[in-house]
């Protein structure tokens, strides 16, 4: 188990690596000064000079990226030359409303999957398994930004139950918060639901084929405790093996749930800086995201082998 | 990585049920579908009734359908049917290359991977698994941003992403076929490596990519929309579904008509992509469960 997790993480740090090299390797493809660009093409020598000793420009590409891993890691993310606004500052603020919308949304559509999967696994083919399996199927079609739209008609300009208007932390009480959360996070589930449903559905399915089932329900426990204690853990493998790039995939939903909804999360901070062009803090942030996903995938991985020995052994 | 290749093929179907024939109707249901809507796009420009996309005014702006403007006008009067259609082309004229080079290069690098295994495999395995790990719209935006705005930019990001989804597959089909018995008696009579990939373990990976094909163009579909969403495909005055869509968030309120009569369309045309691709996935394990 040891080697196996230090070999993970081996693996995990060369992965690193080789993503943000090759991201600012990409960046240098640009043409033209990336500090001319970063002024917003409105600069003066000095401050053109000043930024060129910040990017280390005069280095070798290599070097440019080792040095810019040093000031991360040191917790220098660089900043805004045309706002002055610095990396940290604007991902403070941005990245709460992200990870809320990402974790309700993640909750919610766990939360509706895992019952939902179970009961439509064990009536398979019944009235209801048809619905709710055609209404996933349905989900599986609809790309995000048609479901929020949808969403925003009926619930908040037909029936005017939530607000559009930006965002409001939970310090500012619960219910403002929920109004401007609930309709982005509902979104954002529609996208993950279905694919959670269907996957533990087919495995419920599978599982319910097996010996230790039949043998739970002889000895007279009711259904539900069969479903939850016998047959829901081993049906969860793929699930969770799924999580992690569900989570990667959840990040692109949540760019567009962000942009649509107005939350100013670090989606629409990505969006507004790429098209202000702001590359240099683009680039820092497309290496943070892809750093902390290639972590997120490893530790599910590692937990996985802690769930199913099995896999240790491969 | 954990061994998630049969994921999608479970996502999309669900369960190996014995064939029953009820799904015809709404298969068939889906394939016009997409022949109108591929049809109509390819031959928008020569069609008389699909009005110019870009004329301003063709009636008063703002206006639900009516039997002039079928699907409505927009917030300065051009007509939405034929936005919608020049919309449709673009988007689909992104995502067929994209699905067509996506099928051959993942294909090709997903049979390679699980035929030869050892080091070609290792690498293959690899790179596929980080780039499904990675979040694709972060990618497929850096990509054309830092490539440009065009419509050659766009099909070349929305390309690189659908390779290692269809490479996974591939793989995971080759892998299987490369252990079955006829591959075993064939390499027994003496036949070499060419022999035994292409006319052993190709022929029964191909329509297996083909549906995938079908499911793979969907999930294309969505993600150059969501790029066009946020501004960032193709440039207007280019029409796409995702362009289309943002416009009509503006106007959700007084003109809903231009936000869900696109996205309605595009969802139609998801779902029949889908059902196509779901209902080939069933009948091919069908065939093989009967070998």
């Amino acid at each position: 188990m040891l080697r196996f997790t230090g070999l993970r993480l081996a693996q995990l740090a060369v992965v690193v690596l080789v993503v943000t090299l090759l991201f600012y390797w990409m960046l240098n493809l640009l043409p033209g000064n990336p500090c001319v660009a970063a002024f917003g093409g409105a600069a003066t020598e000095e401050q053109i000079a000043e930024c060129e000793r910040d990017r280390n420009l005069g280095d070798p590409v290599i070097v440019q990226w080792a040095k810019w891993g040093g000031d991360v890691l040191t917790g220098d993310f660089g900043k805004s030359y045309l706002t002055g606004r610095s990396f940290g500052e604007a991902i403070s603020n941005a990245l709460p409303r992200t990870l809320l919308l990402l974790g309700y949304s993640q909750v919610l559509a766990l939360g509706f999957a895992i019952p939902l999967g179970l009961w439509t696994g064990y009536k398979k083919d019944s009235v209801a398994d048809k619905i709710v399996s055609g209404g996933a199927f349905a989900l599986l079609s609809s790309p995000v930004f048609v479901v929020g739209l949808v969403l925003i008609l009926v619930f908040a300009v037909k029936l005017d139950w939530f607000s559009l208007s930006g965002y409001e932390p939970i310090s500012e009480g619960l219910v403002p918060h929920l109004k401007v959360m609930v309709l982005p996070s509902v979104t954002l589930a529609t996208g993950l639901l279905p694919i959670y449903l269907r996957l533990l559905r087919t495995d419920v399915i599978g599982t319910l084929q097996e010996d230790f089932v039949g043998t739970a329900r002889a000895k007279g426990l009711p259904v539900r405790r069969v479903l939850t204690r016998h047959v829901l853990r081993p049906s969860s493998f793929t699930l969770l093996t799924i999580f992690g790039i569900q989570a990667a995939q959840a990040v692109n939903g949540a760019i567009v749930v962000e942009f649509l909804f107005d939350l100013d999360g670090v989606g629409s901070l990505l969006v507004s800086w790429v098209s202000a062009r702001e590359f240099l803090l683009v680039q820092t942030l497309v290496a943070l995201i892809a750093a902390v996903f290639v972590t997120v995938t490893t530790l599910v991985d590692l937990l996985y082998s802690v769930l199913d020995p099995r896999v240790r052994r491969k | 990585m954990s061994d998630t290749t049969s994921t999608l093929a479970k996502v999309f179907q669900p369960e190996v049920a014995p064939r029953k024939r009820r799904h015809n109707v709404a298969l068939w249901l889906s394939l016009g579908w997409l022949i109108l809507v591929i049809a109509s796009a390819v031959l928008a420009p020569w069609l008389g009734f699909i009005g110019d996309p870009h004329k301003p005014l063709s009636g008063q702006p703002e206006e639900g359908p009516s039997w002039s403007n079928w699907f409505g006008t927009d917030q300065l009067g051009r007509d939405m049917f034929a936005r919608s259609i020049w919309g449709g082309r673009l988007s689909l004229s992104i995502a067929g290359p994209a699905v067509g080079i996506g099928v051959v290069v993942g294909g090709v690098l997903g049979v390679m991977a699980g035929y030869f295994g050892k080091w070609i495999d290792l690498v293959v395995s690899s790179v596929v698994n980080v780039a499904l790990a990675l979040p694709a719209l972060v990618f497929a935006l850096f990509i054309v941003i830092v490539l440009g705005q065009s419509y050659t930019n766009v099909t070349i990001a929305v390309t690189i992403l659908s390779i290692p989804a269809i490479a996974r597959i591939a793989r995971a089909q080759a892998l299987r076929f490369a252990a079955r018995e006829f591959v075993t008696v064939a390499n027994m009579m003496g036949a070499k490596w060419p022999r035994l990939l292409f006319r052993e373990v190709l022929p029964n990976v191909v329509p297996a990519l083909a549906s995938i094909a079908f499911l793979a163009m969907g999930i294309v579909i969505i993600a150059e929309g969501s790029l066009s969403f946020i501004g960032a495909s193709v440039e207007s005055p280019s029409i796409t579904w995702g362009n289309i869509l943002a416009g009509g968030r503006g106007k959700i309120e007084d003109a809903p008509h231009i936000a869900m009569i696109t996205g309605g369309v595009m969802f139609v045309t998801l779902m029949a992509l889908n059902f196509v691709g779901d209902e080939m996935l069933r009948r091919l394990d069908v065939r093989e469960a009967r070998i």
